[in-house]
């Protein structure tokens, strides 16, 4: 009978214990240089950890049987359920659409290339060619005469920004397309330790060997990249992925990145 | 389910099969679309509910034949029985695989029919003839291994266990030929310097078949398997413990939950380092691969990978000890004092060891397996010792330390794009976000797992089992263990079709519809858990309908349940 006075006196005392365990974990990573986010996310340790300790204490649960125990086990699935929903949905959330442009830009080729590709473009052209009939037509009936169309929707739109035929803007964008940053670090940002800073990538290589290593990537090996299991780490497959003028575009802006004050380790010819 | 409903559900299934086939032969058939889901999703949600079938019919004839072996070494009947009920719930979900098999393959040509087709002409023998004739010669040793159950007891038991062996043979070989073009699809033979799209063009079966990750994931999948069906009997016995109407059912069923909690966390201990290999061999096909599952779009999906992990690990030595309440005379039962000290240094003595020699360094071991030994070689010359609770206490404080390791992300951004001061890990603490940290954490979480198993092992022979008088928050605690590893083989399984990226097979056969992209975890969240629940629900009603009420049909009882109080 004396088991749930104990029982709370316990839960009072780890609660305490928690509390304390989690505000001396929250001003050490205070002290430390740790962003909010991530004191935030010891302290929510700290509460993971008292809850454990409280429950192992917990006096037994009563058995249960017939219509009471099909409720505790319908009500056990739903809490499961929304905690597992809720949880999910609480770490930070990919936005597809930061994807979904990037897909269409590095699939539009193969897209071409392929047979369902050509028939959607045949299809778009019969399309614009019909609305720019209609277009004249009705010009013609309001008018009485022949005037100039207006240009049909989906047309040529690829004037303006990277792709005006400025090379190395076009580079830039093959670098974000191909996502390099999750392995190259630039201008400070992105990967750190799979592969070479590149700012001063433009002083050590010439175009034509950057344009080797991105086609067969092991035929130049960075000074310090040069152990057997990183000698794969950069894929051998931008050859097929990219098409020439793509890989000629990313090597335009990778030539034009010169700054030797960051250390970008010197490339060593191995093939 | 009688015999003839089981085989009509079966037979609609290879009616699918042959059904969608031939509508694959249709030249230039139009694409499905289909309504509410979408054709990617509606892929989805059969092929996962299919997978978690599979996974459980491929996985719990493997510790039922080893049961039934228990069974007849000890000349125990409980692991007769449990192996026996266990394989009548196998029966009934065996129909279910067939049908959503069968489902799977409808949808899939019905929506991707060109890549369908291609993928069925590059793994032809695969697909018409290997795996068909595998499982009907599955299918014809199940019920041959069912309904030879009670005709072969005594002297015939051996013939009996060796065909569950030959079950469990194919049923292996079928996981094997299977993962060939799953395992294909994320990454495609290759060959260094040659054109993929040539090189396929011109590899045999064999080249395509035995590729990159196949070997990896049929290690995965079979560990996982085992864990799956040793979980799910866990779930099978809490159920019929929750409605058990008399103290020896009690008895049988928490000795049931027993052993299918030990076999699915025995098993579970292996999974991290199979995972593993699977990720590093992904890796070591394509690097990039790996910023993907980890700093960009599927991070947060590794962090829910490692709280669930987390939640399991913590659930299965909270089983533990809510068994241990219950042995008599384990206040007698004392643990060294070196293991206590290895859990607590084990994750940041290997974090610093591993960071100088990453793994695969075969040095990274010499600092490891000294560690892990001590407890072994010089226990017993300590003369310092702990009580089992006091250990087993400090197994869920470093569960939680070793897990707040894992789940320690680089940032707090789904993309490292977005990544921002305020947001990222500081310099001086990078470490924590890097493999040597989250090794060393996997590591300490199997460590400290095997410690409390080993003190749980001395209170069982030093004390003595009261079965059926279990804390009724154990049942809790199975079914909590079968839910979350049904939603993490979820979570896994959208992660290792997500890997493929924009491609429905990797760099060689781009997937140009409008569902090409990652989707946001909270959505795949919602429908990972509409997918366990309906497992669920169809699991839950093949153990209703065949055990409860088979067993009201007041049929003999097979095996003697264990009294209160018998070890």
């Amino acid at each position: 009978m004396s088991e749930q006075p104990n029982f709370i006196k316990s839960v009072i005392k780890k609660a305490v214990i928690g509390a304390a365990v989690g505000g001396v974990l929250f001003g050490a990573a205070t002290a430390l240089g740790f962003p909010p986010i991530f004191r935030y996310m010891f302290v929510a340790y700290a509460m993971l950890g008292t809850a454990v300790f409280i429950l192992l204490d917990a006096p037994a649960l009563p058995t249960m049987s017939g219509l009471k125990a099909l409720a505790a086990l319908l009500a056990f699935y739903v809490v499961l359920s929304g905690v597992y929903i809720g949880g999910a949905s609480l770490w930070p959330q990919y936005d597809p659409d930061d994807e979904k442009g990037k897909i269409t830009k590095l699939l539009e080729a193969k897209r071409k290339a392929s047979e369902q590709g050509k028939a959607e473009e045949l299809l778009a052209r019969a399309k614009a060619l019909d609305e720019k009939a209609s277009a004249i037509m009705q010009r013609l009936q309001t008018l009485g005469g022949p005037t100039e169309a207006a240009p049909a929707a989906g047309g040529a739109k690829a004037a303006g920004g990277a792709a005006s035929g400025d090379l190395v803007a076009l580079g830039k964008e093959q670098w974000e397309l191909q996502e390099c940053y999750n392995c190259h670090k630039l201008y400070g940002q992105g990967g750190k330790k799979r592969g070479p800073e590149m700012d001063n990538i433009g002083n050590l290589l010439k175009p034509d060997e950057m344009k080797q290593k991105i086609i067969d990537p092991q035929s130049w090996m960075a000074e310090g990249f040069e152990k057997e299991y990183e000698k794969k780490k950069m894929p051998d497959k931008y050859k097929e992925l990219m098409e020439e003028k793509d890989i000629d575009a990313l090597v335009a802006f990778l030539a034009t990145l010169k700054n030797p004050a960051v250390n970008t380790p010197k490339p060593i010819k191995k093939k | 389910m009688k015999t003839w409903q089981r085989s009509l559900l079966m037979l609609f299934g290879l009616l699918a099969v042959f059904g969608a086939t031939a509508y694959a032969q249709v030249p230039n058939a139009p694409t499905v679309e289909f309504p509410y889901t979408g054709n990617r999703l509606a892929v989805w949600i059969v092929a996962q509910l299919h997978i978690l079938f599979a996974a459980f019919i491929l996985g719990a004839p493997i510790f039922v034949v080893i049961s039934e072996w228990l069974g007849y070494r000890k000349q125990d009947p409980r692991y007769d029985r449990l192996a026996k009920e266990v394989i009548k719930v196998t029966v009934i979900l065996y129909s279910m695989t067939a049908l959503t098999g069968g489902l799977f393959i409808f949808v899939l040509l019905a929506t991707y029919p060109q890549f369908t087709t291609w993928l069925i002409n590059h793994f032809f023998l695969v697909f018409a003839v290997i795996y068909p004739l595998l499982f009907i010669g599955e299918t014809i040793v199940l019920y041959l291994y069912f309904y030879t159950w009670d005709a072969w007891k005594g002297d015939k038991k051996a013939r009996h266990i060796a065909l569950g062996v030959l079950l469990n043979l194919i049923g292996t070989i079928t996981l094997f030929v299977i993962d060939g073009p799953t395992s294909f699809m994320n990454t495609p033979a290759k060959a260094e310097g040659a054109s993929i799209v040539e090189f396929i063009q011109a590899a045999t079966l064999w080249d395509k078949i035995f590729n990159y990750s196949w070997m990896p994931l049929n290690l995965h999948r079979l560990v996982g398997n085992v864990t799956f069906g040793g979980f799910i009997t866990g779930l099978i016995a809490a159920y019929l413990f929750m409605f058990s109407k008399t103290d020896q059912e009690r008895a049988y069923y928490d000795w049931m939950g027993f052993v299918g909690n030990l076999i699915g966390v025995g098993a579970l201990l292996f999974l991290p380092f199979m995972g593993y290999l699977l990720a590093y061999e992904l890796c070591d096909y394509d690097a990039s691969i790996c910023p993907y599952m980890m700093a960009d779009q599927l991070s947060m999906f590794f962090e829910m990978q490692g709280a669930m992990i987390g939640l399991i690990f913590l659930a299965s030595n909270y089983y533990i000890w809510l068994s241990m309440k219950r042995i008599e005379g384990v206040e007698r039962v004392r643990i060294s004092v070196l293991a206590v000290l290895v859990m607590v240094a084990l994750p940041f003595v290997m974090t610093y060891i591993w960071t100088i020699y990453p793994v695969p360094d075969p040095k990274s071991l010499f600092v490891l397996l000294p560690l892990v030994l001590l407890p072994v070689l010089f226990g017993r010359f300590v003369p310092f010792t702990v009580s089992s609770r006091a250990a087993i206490k400090v197994s869920f404080l470093m569960v939680i330390v070793g897990n707040a390791i894992w789940m320690t992300p680089h940032g707090f951004v789904a993309t490292g794009a977005k990544l921002v001061e305020e947001l990222e890990l500081p310099g001086d603490w990078s470490f924590l976000a890097l493999m040597p940290a989250k090794n060393s954490a996997a590591i300490t979480l199997v460590f400290v797992t095997v410690v409390s198993y080993i003190i749980y092992n001395r209170a069982i022979k030093q004390g003595t089992i009261v079965w059926g008088k279990i804390d009724f928050a154990s049942q809790f605690v199975l079914i909590f263990l079968a839910f979350s590893a049904i939603w993490t083989m979820g979570l896994m399984g959208a992660v290792r079709s997500l890997l493929r990226k924009y491609f429905h097979t990797y760099n060689l056969v781009p997937d140009f519809t409008v569902e090409s992209f990652t989707p946001t975890l909270a959505y795949s969240a919602w429908w990972i858990t509409g997918i366990t629940l309906v497992f669920y629900i169809v699991v839950s009603f093949a153990i209703i309908l065949t055990l409860r009420v088979s067993e009201s049909k007041a049929h003999a009882h097979e095996g003697s349940p264990a009294p209160a109080g018998a070890k």
